[in-house]
C-alpha cells in the first residue's frame, strides 16, 4: 500500500511555480518585478505615501539553467518599510498576507507572489532575496537575506546586519534569478511599467533596464488613493463551508445578531422573510454554538433563497477620469483621448468598477495594425493569455465601426489607438493563480462593454470633427482642382467667347462654394459639440474633486 | 481622310452627336450664367428600370434617369465626362476608332502631357469605362456610334449557302462567300448590322447558335454544313456585342429560324440565352439592335435529360459560380421582367426545375448516348428541330 505523505504549502508551490507566473525564463523576470512593485505600491497606499519607486534590471552573466542569463532585479520604494519579523514572513512564507480575504481592492491578495519570487531565486541561484528595510521608527535599516525553508514553509534570515541609509523609510529588494529579459511587446517589461504608470497617476517611477538610459516618469497627481475599508461579506457570495467557518468566528452571539452584524444586506425585514420561508423563529434567539449542523444547513438554504439587496459597491477603488486623463499622456504623443469611469456596479455579486481610456497616438503607418490593448485588474497590468480575458472579449463584442474605427467582425479594431481598460474589485475572479486573465462572466463582459461604448461615443465626436475637417478640406481642394478643367472643356466643346466663359466661371464658383459653406457649418457644429463635451467633463470632474476634498 | 457618313443602324434615326454635345455644354453654360447647378442625365441601365415588351421581344428602359447635379461631389465626374467627350468628338471628326482600353491610355497620355488635367487622372480602366458608358447612356447612343469598338469575341460562323457583303466607310465593297472559306470561319466584328446577307441559292433552312464555339467547330468539321442547308455559329459563352448584332442581322435579313443550343443550367439560361434573345439590363439602350427575339431555345431541355438519359452533375454549394448562378435564378424569377412574362413561362419553368433538382447537364453530354457515332449531336439536334422540341 502506498504511503500517504503531507506536503507543505511551500513544497507545493516550489513544484508548481508555473501556476504563479514562473512558467518561462522571460515570465520569471517579469513576475518577480511585478510582485515587488505591487507590494511597494500597496504598502505606500496603505500608509498614505505617494509612491516613488526605483527599478534596476541588469544581466550579471550566464544563468545556471540552459539558455538563461543571471538577472538582477532591484526594486526600491519610499514606503513604510517592514519590521524584521514581517520581512521573514512576507518573503519567506506562502499565504502570509495582510490582505487575504479582506475584501479590499489591493493589488496583492493571497500572499503567494513575492514568496514564489524568493523560491525561484533560491531554486535557480541558491540564494533567496536580499532585503534592506527601514521603518520610520527604526534608527537604522536592516539588511538581511531571506531564504525559504521549503519543507516547513518558513522564512530563514541570513547575514542580518544593521546599515545606515540616507532615507527615513523604505524598502529595497534585490533578486538574482535565472531569466531572460524581454523589454518590448505585450509581455515586455516596458509595457508593464508604462501600464503601471498609466493607472497609477500618483506614482513616480525611475527605471534603468539593461544598458538603456535611466528613465524617469514623474507623478502627475499628488493625491494618494486610499483603498476604501472592506465591507462585510454578502451572504449570497458564500458557500456552505464558508458560512460555517464564518459562524465559528463569532462564538456565543445569537443567530439573529450573527446574521445582522456579520453580513451585509441582512435587515429585520430580511429575517421576517426568512421566517416566512420556513426558518424556525426560535432558532434566531439561539447562540451560534448551540446550533447543530443540520440546522445550519437549513438556515443557509433559506438564506440563499431569500431575496436580499445587492452588495454594497462602496468598497471599490478606481483611478478616476481626471487621473486617467492626466496619466494617459505618459503613453506617448497623444492626438486625442476619451476616458470613462463607470459607477460601481455589482457583477456576479461582487462590486466592480470599470474604467476605460482610449487614446489615439500621433503616429503614422499603424492604420492596419490592431489597437494596442492594455488590460488591468486592480491596477495591475495583465500581459498574457489575452484572447480568453473578459476585457478582450468585451472589446471584440463592440461594433467599433459605428464609432469611426476600422474593425473586422468579432476582432479587435485597428488603428493607432491605445485602449486601456481597468477592472477593480475586491474579488476579481481570475482564471488562474498567476492572475493573467479575468474570467469572462456574462455580467462583467456586459459592464465592460457598456464602458467601452460610452468611451466610443466620446471618441466618435473627435473623429466626426476630424472627418468634417477633412471633408471641408477635400471639398475646397476639389473646387480648386476641377472647376478650371470643367470651364476649359465647356469652352473647348462650345467655342464660346471669353466673356461668356468668365461669367460661367463666376457662376460655377458660386455654386460650389455653397457646398463648402455647408461643410464649414457642419465642422463648426462638430467643434461646438466637442467643446460642450469637454466643458461638461471639466465641470463634472470639478464637482467630484470638491466632494473628495470635502470628505 | 474624313470618314464617309453612314447610318449604321437602319431602324434608328441618325444621331448628330457633335451637335448634341455642343447643345449640352451650351445648356450647362446657360445654367452657370444663372448661378444654377447644371444637371447631366442618363438612362438608368439596371434591372429595376427594365421593362420586357413581349411585342418587341427585348428589354426596354422604363424611364428612370441617373442624374448628376453639379456640386463638389460630382464636379470630378462631370469634368471627366466632358474631357472624355471631347476625345470621342475628336475621333468622330477624324473617323478614328478606339477600344475602351485604348481610350483609357489616350486619356492618360493627354493628362500626362498637360499637368492642368492631372486631377482627372484615371487610376484604372474601370474609371474611364464607366464615364464612357455614362456618356453613351446620356446621349442614348451605342458606343459604336461614338467610334468606340469592343474587341468582340465569339461568333465564328460556317455555312455553305451564305454570302456576306460589306460596304466600307471609304466606299469599297467586300463580298465574302462563306462556302469558299474552307475550314476558316467567318467572324463578325464591330458593326455586323451593316452587312448585307444573302443565300447563294434558295432559302437557308435554319441557323444554329451553339454556346460552345468548340462544339460548333466539331459539328462543322464532321460535315453538318455540308449535309444541311444551314448556318452554324459558335457563341463562346455570354454573347458579345458582335454576336448579338450578328444574330439580329441574320434574323432580320434572312428571315430564317434561329435555334440556340447550350448547357442546361441557370447560367446559360439567364446570362447567355436571355442576353441573346432579349438583351440585358446593363445595355437597355442597345437592346433594340443587339438582341434577336426570335431565337428559339433548342436545349438542352429537362425533357431531353429524361428522354436520352443524359449524364448530369449535382450542383454543389462548394462550386461557388454554379451555386451563385442558382441563387441568382431565384432572384431572376422574382425580379427579371423577361422571365416573369407569361410569354417566357416555359423558360421560367426550366429555371424552377433547375432550382429544385440542383442538377446541370452539359451540351456535350449528348455524345455519351452513342459514343461510337461522331454525328450523334448533329442527328440529335436535327431530330429535335424536326420534332419541334424547342421553346
Amino acid at each position: 500500500m502506498p504511503t500517504i505523505t503531507k506536503s507543505s504549502t511551500a513544497e507545493y508551490f516550489a513544484k508548481n511555480l508555473q501556476q504563479v507566473g514562473f512558467s518561462s525564463a522571460t515570465k520569471a523576470v517579469l513576475t518577480t518585478l511585478k510582485e515587488s512593485v505591487d507590494n511597494s505600491l500597496d504598502a505606500c497606499e496603505e500608509a498614505g505615501i505617494a509612491p516613488h519607486i526605483k527599478i534596476q534590471i541588469k544581466k550579471e552573466g550566464a544563468g545556471s539553467s540552459k539558455n538563461t542569463d543571471l538577472v538582477s532585479i532591484v526594486v526600491e520604494d519610499n514606503g513604510p518599510g517592514l519590521e524584521e519579523k514581517n520581512i521573514q514572513r512576507v518573503f519567506g512564507e506562502y499565504l502570509a498576507s495582510s490582505k487575504f480575504g479582506r475584501g479590499r481592492c489591493s493589488r496583492g491578495q493571497q500572499g503567494i507572489g513575492i514568496s514564489a519570487a524568493t523560491t525561484w531565486a533560491q531554486l535557480t541561484n541558491a540564494k533567496g532575496v536580499h532585503v534592506i528595510s527601514k521603518t520610520k521608527s527604526g534608527k537604522k535599516a536592516i539588511s538581511v537575506t531571506v531564504n525559504m525553508d521549503i519543507k516547513n514553509n518558513k522564512g530563514i534570515l541570513k547575514n542580518k546586519q544593521t546599515v545606515s541609509i540616507d532615507k527615513k523609510q523604505g524598502l529595497k529588494v534585490e533578486f538574482f534569478i535565472d531569466g531572460r529579459v524581454q523589454l518590448n511587446g505585450e509581455g515586455g517589461i516596458i509595457t508593464y511599467l508604462e501600464g503601471t504608470a498609466l493607472v497609477n497617476p500618483h506614482l513616480e517611477l525611475e527605471y534603468q533596464l539593461l544598458d538603456q538610459e535611466l528613465r524617469k516618469i514623474p507623478r502627475v497627481r499628488d493625491f494618494v488613493p486610499k483603498a476604501p475599508p472592506a465591507s462585510l461579506p454578502h451572504p449570497h457570495t458564500m458557500k456552505l463551508g464558508e458560512f460555517l467557518q464564518h459562524a465559528s468566528l463569532y462564538g456565543r452571539i445569537t443567530l439573529k445578531k450573527f446574521l445582522k452584524t456579520a453580513f451585509s444586506r441582512i435587515s429585520d425585514s430580511s429575517l421576517k422573510e426568512m421566517i416566512k420561508a420556513g426558518l424556525k423563529a426560535g432558532l434566531l434567539k439561539k447562540p451560534l454554538k448551540s446550533i447543530g449542523e443540520k440546522d445550519y444547513k437549513t438556515i443557509f438554504s433559506i438564506l440563499h433563497k431569500t431575496a436580499l439587496p445587492k452588495p454594497s459597491s462602496k468598497s471599490v477603488l478606481s483611478v478616476g477620469e481626471e487621473g486617467l486623463a492626466e496619466s494617459i499622456h505618459r503613453l506617448g504623443d497623444i492626438d486625442f483621448f476619451s476616458v470613462i469611469t463607470r459607477k460601481p456596479k455589482i457583477c456576479d455579486y461582487k462590486s466592480v468598477v470599470v474604467e476605460v481610456a482610449i487614446a489615439r497616438l500621433n503616429v503614422t503607418g499603424r492604420d492596419e495594425d490592431s489597437i494596442q490593448l492594455l488590460r488591468f485588474a486592480n491596477r495591475v497590468p495583465l500581459q498574457f493569455d489575452k484572447a480568453s480575458c473578459a476585457i478582450t472579449k468585451s472589446v471584440e463584442s463592440v461594433n467599433w465601426r459605428a464609432y469611426g474605427l476600422s474593425q473586422s467582425k468579432k476582432s479587435l479594431p485597428t488603428g493607432p489607438y491605445v485602449f486601456a481598460i481597468s477592472v477593480t474589485s475586491p474579488f476579481i475572479k481570475f482564471k488562474n493563480a498567476s492572475k493573467e486573465t479575468i474570467d469572462a462572466s456574462e455580467e462583467l463582459v456586459e459592464e465592460i462593454r457598456l464602458a467601452l461604448m460610452q468611451a466610443g461615443q466620446k471618441l466618435k465626436r473627435h473623429i466626426r470633427k476630424e472627418k468634417n475637417t477633412a471633408d471641408l478640406f477635400r471639398k475646397k481642394e476639389y473646387i480648386e482642382k476641377f472647376a478650371p478643367i470643367l470651364i476649359q472643356k465647356i469652352k473647348d466643346i462650345t467655342g464660346v467667347n471669353k466673356k461668356a466663359i468668365e461669367k460661367a466661371e463666376k457662376g460655377l464658383y458660386a455654386i460650389l462654394s455653397k457646398d463648402t459653406a455647408q461643410a464649414e457649418k457642419a465642422l463648426g457644429e462638430a467643434q461646438k459639440k466637442l467643446e460642450e463635451l469637454k466643458a461638461k467633463r471639466t465641470k463634472r470632474l470639478n464637482i467630484e474633486q470638491e466632494k473628495d476634498n470635502a470628505s | 481622310m474624313p470618314a464617309k457618313k453612314t447610318n449604321l443602324f437602319k431602324n434608328r434615326p441618325a444621331k448628330d452627336i457633335p451637335k448634341r454635345s455642343k447643345d449640352l455644354c451650351l445648356e450647362m453654360l446657360k445654367k452657370l450664367h444663372q448661378k444654377k447647378p447644371p444637371t447631366l442625365q442618363a438612362v438608368k441601365c439596371s434591372l429595376d428600370n427594365s421593362h420586357y415588351d413581349p411585342k418587341k421581344g427585348y428589354l426596354v428602359p422604363k424611364g428612370k434617369k441617373v442624374s448628376s447635379e453639379l456640386n463638389v461631389s460630382s464636379v470630378q465626374k462631370i469634368s471627366r465626362s466632358l474631357f472624355l467627350m471631347d476625345i470621342l468628338l475628336g475621333n468622330l471628326r477624324s473617323g478614328s476608332v478606339n477600344t475602351k482600353r485604348e481610350l483609357y491610355y489616350i486619356a492618360k497620355g493627354l493628362i500626362k502631357s498637360d499637368s492642368f488635367y492631372k486631377p482627372l487622372d484615371f487610376e484604372d480602366q474601370s474609371d474611364s469605362d464607366s464615364i464612357i458608358d455614362f456618356i453613351c447612356d446620356m446621349f442614348e447612343v451605342y458606343r459604336e456610334e461614338m467610334n468606340c469598338f469592343a474587341n468582340d469575341r465569339g461568333g465564328q460562323t460556317y455555312s455553305k449557302n451564305l454570302v456576306v457583303t460589306e460596304y466600307l466607310d471609304d466606299g469599297e465593297k467586300a463580298v465574302v462567300d462563306l462556302s469558299a472559306l474552307g475550314t476558316t470561319p467567318f467572324q463578325p466584328k464591330n458593326k455586323p448590322q451593316q452587312f448585307q446577307l444573302k443565300p447563294k441559292k434558295g432559302k437557308i433552312d435554319y441557323c444554329l447558335v451553339v454556346e460552345s464555339e468548340g462544339t460548333a467547330n466539331t459539328l462543322v468539321a464532321n460535315g453538318m454544313t455540308k449535309r444541311n442547308n444551314c448556318i452554324v455559329m459558335g457563341a463562346q459563352g455570354v454573347p458579345s456585342n458582335a454576336v448579338r448584332g450578328w444574330c439580329k442581322t441574320i434574323q432580320d435579313q434572312l428571315k430564317t429560324p434561329i435555334y440556340f443550343y447550350g448547357d442546361l443550367d441557370a447560367y446559360t439560361l439567364q446570362n447567355i440565352y436571355r442576353t441573346l434573345k432579349a438583351g440585358s439590363a446593363s445595355s437597355l439602350i442597345r437592346n433594340s439592335d443587339f438582341s434577336a427575339p426570335k431565337v428559339y431555345f433548342l436545349g438542352l431541355l429537362p425533357e431531353d435529360v429524361k428522354k436520352y438519359d443524359l449524364y448530369c452533375y449535382e450542383v454543389s454549394d462548394k462550386d461557388l459560380s454554379e451555386a451563385r448562378a442558382l441563387k441568382k435564378a431565384k432572384d431572376v424569377l422574382k425580379n427579371d421582367p423577361f422571365f416573369q412574362n407569361k410569354k417566357n413561362k416555359k423558360l421560367a419553368q426550366i429555371l424552377k426545375w433547375l432550382i429544385k433538382e440542383k442538377r446541370r447537364c452539359e451540351q456535350q453530354s449528348v455524345f455519351s448516348t452513342n459514343p461510337k457515332n461522331p454525328r450523334v449531336l448533329e442527328e440529335f439536334l436535327i431530330e429535335k428541330i424536326k420534332r419541334g422540341a424547342y421553346i
